[in-house]
Order: C-alpha cells, then sequence, then structure tokens
C-alpha cells in the first residue's frame, strides 16, 4: 500500500510539472533527473540483464531513485521505436501501442532487422541501438497515399521483422502468438514495476504516449533520413501527400493512448535540423502543427524534443497557442529559446550530458547554478538532460553533484 | 558553360548541374572543366552552410549531385588530372552507426583533393590500425555522434599508439558530439562538427592552407 506520505509527494511532484507546463513559477524548478547505462551500472548489471530481466531491471531502478530521486521517474525496460508496426495494426486498438516499443525479449520473437541488442546481437555492457534502413523505394510514394496502413501492413512489416517476412506463414503465425504470450508476461511485470514506483513517491497514470511528425515516419522507417532529404526535392507533391495520409494514422494512433490513460504525447523531432527555414516550413511544419493542434482539441498536450539544431525553426512555436505544451532541447541553447518563447512555451532541458560526464563536481555547481539563475525566473522551466543517455562510466560524483545543485539553487 | 554549371549547383538545381555536366564533359578538357567547378561548387555551397544560409539538407543534395557527376566524369580524366593533396582514412567509431555526417564530409573533403578511403561505420579499434598501415595516410578522419564513442574514440587513439603509428599521421574528429575538451580528451589534433570547418582544418594539417 502507498503511504498517505508517499501520495503527498506524488501530488507534489506532478503539481510542480503541471505549473511549469502552464508556464508559472512552481515551489521549486521541475527536475526530470538522469538515467540511461549509468543505473545499471550503478547497480552492478549489465546491460543485457537491464534490458532482458524485469525483476533487475527493477530494483536497479529502485535503488537509482532512491538515492536520486528527481520528479519524474527512470524505470521500466526500454525499448526501440517500430512505429511501422503500430502504423499496420491501428485498426486494432488494443494492440496497436502494444506493438510501439520494441525490447529483448519482443526482439527475441520478432527479430526486426533495425534493431540490436545487448547480450544478442551486442556485447553484454552496449546498451540496445537503432539502426534504421531504406525499406521502400520513391516508386513506392503512391502506394503510401493511398493507404498508409495497408502499405504498412503489405510491404513494411515484412520487410523489417525478419520472422514476419513471409506474412500467413506458419512461422509468422507462430510469431504473432509468441509476441501475445511475452506481451501479456510483460503487462503484469510493468504492473509490478508501477506499483515499486509509486511506493517510492511517482504519480501513477497521467502519463505520456507518443506521436511523431509524419515525416519522421517517413525518414525512420521508410526511405530512411539522407533519401527523404532528397526525395523532398525530386517528389515534393508526393512528400506532401504522403505527410497528410500519414497525420490522420498517427493521429488516431496517438489517441488511442489517450483512451488509455496519456494526458501527453511525446514527439522527438529528426528531420528539424536538415531543413532550412523554408523547407521546414513547407513540408515538415504544416502536418506537425496540424497534429499538435489536433491533440489540443482531444486535451493533450504535446512535447516536442527538438534533436540537434532547433534554433532556425523557434519562431514556428509562436503560431500554437500559448501554453500549447513543451519544447524540450538538445543542442539549441535553452537560453536562446527563452528569449524567443517565454511566456508562450514551457521550455525543457538544459543540462549538457558532456559537462555531467567530464566536469568536475565543483564545474558542475557552477554550472547549474547559472542555468537555473538564468532559466527559472518567470517560470514555465523543466530541468533536464540534453539526451536521454548516461553512459555506464559517468562518475558518480558528478551524478551527485548534479542533485545536490538542483536542491541548493531549484527553489523559487 | 561552367558559369550556368557552377550556378545551377550552387541553386540547387540538380537536373540542370548534371545536364550541363554531361555535355561539358564531352567537349575537349570538359573532363577538368567539370571537376574543377564542381569542386568550386562544392566550396560555396560549404560557404553558404557556414553562413547559416544552406542546412543539411543543402548539403545532402549538393554531395549527391556532385557523386552523381563524378561517377561519369573520373573516367574520362587521366590519372595526374586528378592529383589529391593528401590521404586520409575515415571512419565513424566502433558503437557508433551514425554515417549521414561522415558521407556529407567525405564528399566535401573529396571535392577539396583528398583522397577519402571510407573504412565504414562502427569500425572497430583495429581496423583503424590496419587501414592505416595499408594506406598510409597522412590524416585520419574520425565521426562520432553519441556519447559513447568518446571513449571508443579515446580507446582507438590508444589502439594507433600502441601500434607505434601515431606518429605519422594527424587525426581529426567531427560529429556531434566532438568539442575542444572531447578533442583534448581523446588525444587528437584537431576537431570540426561542420564539415566545411572540417575541410579547412584537413587542409590545414596537410600545409595545403
Ligand atoms: C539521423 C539520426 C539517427 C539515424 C542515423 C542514420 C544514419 N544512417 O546515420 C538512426 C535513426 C539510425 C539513429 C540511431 C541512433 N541514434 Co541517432 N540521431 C540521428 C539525428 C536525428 C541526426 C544525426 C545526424 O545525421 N546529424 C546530421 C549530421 C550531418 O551531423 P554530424 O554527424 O554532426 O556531421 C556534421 C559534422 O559533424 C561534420 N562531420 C561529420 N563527420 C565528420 C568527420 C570528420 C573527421 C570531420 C572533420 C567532420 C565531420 O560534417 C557534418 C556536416 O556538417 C541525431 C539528433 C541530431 N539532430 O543531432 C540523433 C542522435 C545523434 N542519435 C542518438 C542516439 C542515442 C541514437 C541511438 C543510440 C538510439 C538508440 N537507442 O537506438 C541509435 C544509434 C545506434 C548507434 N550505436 O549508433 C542521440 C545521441 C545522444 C548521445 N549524446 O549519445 C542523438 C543526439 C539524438 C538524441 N538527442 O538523443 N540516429
Amino acid at each position: 500500500m502507498v503511504s498517505p506520505e508517499m501520495q503527498k509527494l506524488a501530488q507534489e511532484r506532478a503539481a510542480r510539472m503541471q505549473a511549469a507546463i502552464e508556464l508559472k513559477e512552481p515551489d521549486r524548478v521541475p527536475f526530470t533527473g538522469l538515467g540511461g547505462d549509468i543505473v545499471a551500472a550503478y547497480a552492478g548489471i549489465t546491460a543485457y540483464e537491464f534490458e532482458f530481466d524485469f525483476e533487475k531491471n527493477r530494483q536497479a531502478a529502485i535503488k537509482w531513485l532512491k538515492d536520486f530521486p528527481a520528479d519524474s521517474p527512470v524505470g521500466g525496460i526500454g525499448g526501440l521505436d517500430n512505429l511501422a508496426m503500430s502504423v499496420a495494426f491501428v485498426d486494432f486498438p488494443d494492440l496497436a501501442n502494444q506493438f510501439f516499443m520494441v525490447n529483448g525479449p519482443m526482439n527475441d520473437v520478432l527479430n526486426m532487422k533495425f534493431a540490436r541488442f545487448p547480450g544478442r546481437q551486442l556485447d553484454e555492457y552496449s546498451s540496445r541501438q537503432f539502426i534504421g534502413g531504406k525499406n521502400m523505394e520513391p516508386e513506392e510514394y503512391d502506394e503510401l497515399i493511398a493507404d498508409p496502413v495497408k502499405f504498412s501492413y503489405e510491404k513494411i512489416l515484412p520487410r523489417i521483422a525478419g520472422n514476419l517476412a513471409d506474412l500467413g506463414s506458419p512461422t509468422s503465425l507462430a510469431t504473432m502468438a509468441r509476441l501475445g504470450m511475452v506481451k501479456a508476461q510483460q503487462a503484469a511485470e510493468m504492473r509490478k514495476t508501477g506499483a515499486a514506483l509509486a511506493e517510492l513517491g511517482y504519480p501513477t497514470g497521467g502519463g505520456s504516449t507518443f506521436a511523431f511528425a509524419p515525416l519522421d515516419y517517413i525518414g525512420d522507417h521508410l526511405r530512411d533520413l539522407p533519401n527523404l532529404v532528397l526525395d523532398i526535392r525530386r517528389y515534393p507533391d508526393k512528400v506532401k501527400a504522403a505527410a497528410e495520409a500519414i497525420l490522420e494514422v498517427l493521429v488516431k494512433w496517438t489517441l488511442q493512448g489517450k483512451a488509455a490513460g496519456a494526458v501527453q504525447a511525446g514527439f522527438p523531432l529528426h528531420l528539424n535540423e536538415y531543413l532550412s527555414p523554408k523547407l521546414y516550413r513547407e513540408f515538415y511544419w504544416p502536418t506537425l502543427k496540424e497534429y499538435i493542434l489536433r491533440l489540443r482539441e482531444e486535451g493533450m498536450r504535446s512535447r516536442l524534443f527538438c534533436e540537434g539544431w532547433h534554433d532556425a525553426h523557434l519562431d514556428t512555436f509562436l503560431e500554437l497557442p500559448a501554453g500549447w505544451g513543451i519544447a524540450a532541447f538538445e543542442k539549441t541553447d535553452v537560453r536562446k529559446a527563452k528569449k524567443v518563447l517565454a511566456g508562450h512555451t514551457c521550455i525543457s532541458g538544459g543540462i549538457d550530458v558532456g559537462v555531467v560526464i567530464s566536469g568536475t563536481p565543483a564545474e558542475i555547481d557552477e554550472y547549474i547554478k547559472r542555468l537555473l539563475g538564468d532559466m527559472m525566473p518567470g517560470g514555465g522551466f523543466i530541468l533536464g538532460p540534453n539526451v536521454g543517455n548516461l553512459p555506464r562510466n559517468t562518475p558518480i560524483e558528478n551524478v551527485a553533484a548534479v542533485y545536490e545543485a538542483v536542491e541548493k539553487y531549484g527553489k523559487y | 558553360m561552367r558559369e550556368e554549371l557552377l550556378k545551377s549547383f550552387v541553386d540547387m538545381d540538380e537536373q540542370e548541374a548534371v545536364r550541363i555536366a554531361r555535355e561539358l564533359v564531352e567537349s575537349d578538357g570538359g573532363a577538368v572543366a567539370v571537376l574543377e567547378t564542381c569542386k568550386e561548387a562544392m566550396e560555396e555551397v560549404g560557404r553558404l552552410f557556414e553562413a547559416g544560409e544552406y542546412f543539411l539538407s543543402e548539403l545532402i543534395a549538393a554531395g549527391d549531385m556532385f557523386n552523381q557527376i563524378m561517377e561519369f566524369t573520373l573516367p574520362k580524366l587521366q590519372g595526374d588530372e586528378v592529383a589529391s593533396i593528401g590521404t586520409m582514412v575515415l571512419g565513424t567509431v566502433q558503437g557508433d552507426v551514425h554515417n549521414i555526417g561522415k558521407d556529407i564530409f567525405k564528399v566535401m573533403a573529396e571535392a577539396s583533393g583528398i583522397n577519402v578511403i571510407d573504412i565504414g561505420i562502427d569500425v572497430p579499434h583495429e581496423k583503424f590500425v590496419e587501414a592505416i598501415k595499408e594506406h598510409k595516410p597522412e590524416l585520419v578522419g574520425m565521426c562520432c555522434l553519441i556519447t559513447l564513442g568518446v571513449d571508443s574514440m579515446k580507446r582507438t587513439i590508444e589502439v594507433i599508439k600502441e601500434a607505434g603509428l601515431r606518429d605519422d599521421i594527424k587525426i581529426i574528429i567531427g560529429g556531434g558530439r566532438v568539442s575542444q575538451a572531447v578533442m583534448e580528451h581523446v588525444g587528437a589534433d584537431a576537431w570540426a562538427d561542420d564539415a566545411a570547418r572540417g575541410v579547412r582544418l584537413s587542409k590545414e594539417l596537410l600545409g595545403k592552407e
């Protein structure tokens, strides 16, 4: 049973995040915490154990969160983006989301060509890898546009899933049956992990689901990013039509996550950095913007993780209604983003993981102090690392220095 | 015609640039003219990128055009007409599979006259050593986009040292994770997180600028 004290802590944490999203000043700066490979290393287990063994994963997360508590937890077995499979099964709302993340045990069943896992294709200490690939030819745009779901099911799935290469074969049927068994076991494990996190004072429910800019679906899963960049010049009308067709499917999919309890949708942006403001506005942004607005109509907020440099596109956020959601940054300086977006968009990020890896505790203290000094005033800021994964050999005293500095300087 | 080729190339008019190059290459001394014009165009594209007018998509498109045109131009050139200013072994370090940035840098380095030996992605430390022994380059380029790759670069350079090859080469590192601090940490000689700067520094390391 979750103690009243921990229930209260969970409420405080949720309220802190919510206040920042609503562009207010909370009691303290909300902090998403550090995590990644270091969590497994801290518990003395391999990446393989962390990604395949739910019990060890849970114990590692608990140990980490006890020593390094933040406003959102680490925990659960992560996976690799398998959006093409969710698209293929989007007409089955009970299933589509289940397939979205391929974790280690699921991949043992499916054998996805884009995936590499520790203790399998990689050594036991490496973290999982998405290696991408080209799965569609330019001549196939018309098929994609006509029916993205059918195209994904008939053409893409057999190309990316080794064990579904021959749809309808005994191997493929056995694979789907096995996948169902694995998912059922995992659902039970995930409930256990959820309960363990609740006991540590983390909010249950009100979670987050995923969303993708339609062009990123094409770049990540169908054409491979450099080819898509060339397609934009060679077949501009087809790329636009494809983005529109994909938008409908993806909105439907994200809303299935809402039906399962999510209140927020996280978009990792990939193509953003590649495009000039002109191409961004013409090809990428229209369907992304529409996606965000449609989710908003349904009461969901969006969080855009702007990978790479996003400086050239910052002003596009201003086309959205104030308080629309969160913009998280990787290379773009959050201070620069604040100049453009203060009072309009909640900003997230700020901690350069490179500093945590190679700085000294004293440097880190100074770094966080300056960062918070610049970013906290006025509210609307969520502190977090610029990328999600701290490597195994990150000095733990540096991690501690981050948390101590947040404690020291993070009070409003 | 050189003017038109230069203009359509720099303006990203793929069809037009390839068409003119095809025509020009057939004329007397045309292949050399195409090669030089395309190199000049790549340099201009790099300049526009550094100035913030062009973005990665323009670099990718320019690299693709350059490769398309070279495919039919290089066979028409005599050996001494493609004289290189130096050789570089280039690869993305072990553990890292990102290749887009490396490939962009490669075309731009080639366009500037560097003979690039591309040894791929996720390159084991020993493979760098083997390639150095085989190709005897003046430069080694390493690309790294993930944090984990930083250690991998450091280790690769150590292995090169252990093989007694470090003093024969200059090492330049690139990709999203590099910086002055990373360069010092891993023991490289130069760093660049954009291709145009990388090419400039490579030429400097070769004593060509
Ligand atoms: C495209 C992409 C992918 C594609 C790669 C496709 C491909 N064929 O390369 C796919 C989807 C496969 C992918 C996979 C992964 N990715 Co990735 N990816 C990106 C993304 C969106 C763009 C990278 C890119 O191409 N940038 C553009 C190029 C042109 O830039 P660049 O490499 O820096 O190159 C320039 C210069 O540096 C220079 N240059 C390049 N090489 C060289 C070499 C020399 C010698 C010199 C001098 C110069 C030079 O010239 C280029 C042009 O100016 C970035 C986010 C971002 N926007 O940066 C994440 C990112 C790099 N990926 C990331 C991660 C974590 C991964 C995965 C580990 C995810 C996963 N869990 O599976 C896997 C990687 C697996 C592995 N072991 O490598 C993280 C890295 C975080 C970190 N600090 O470690 C990033 C930053 C995203 C993020 N914010 O989380 N990714």
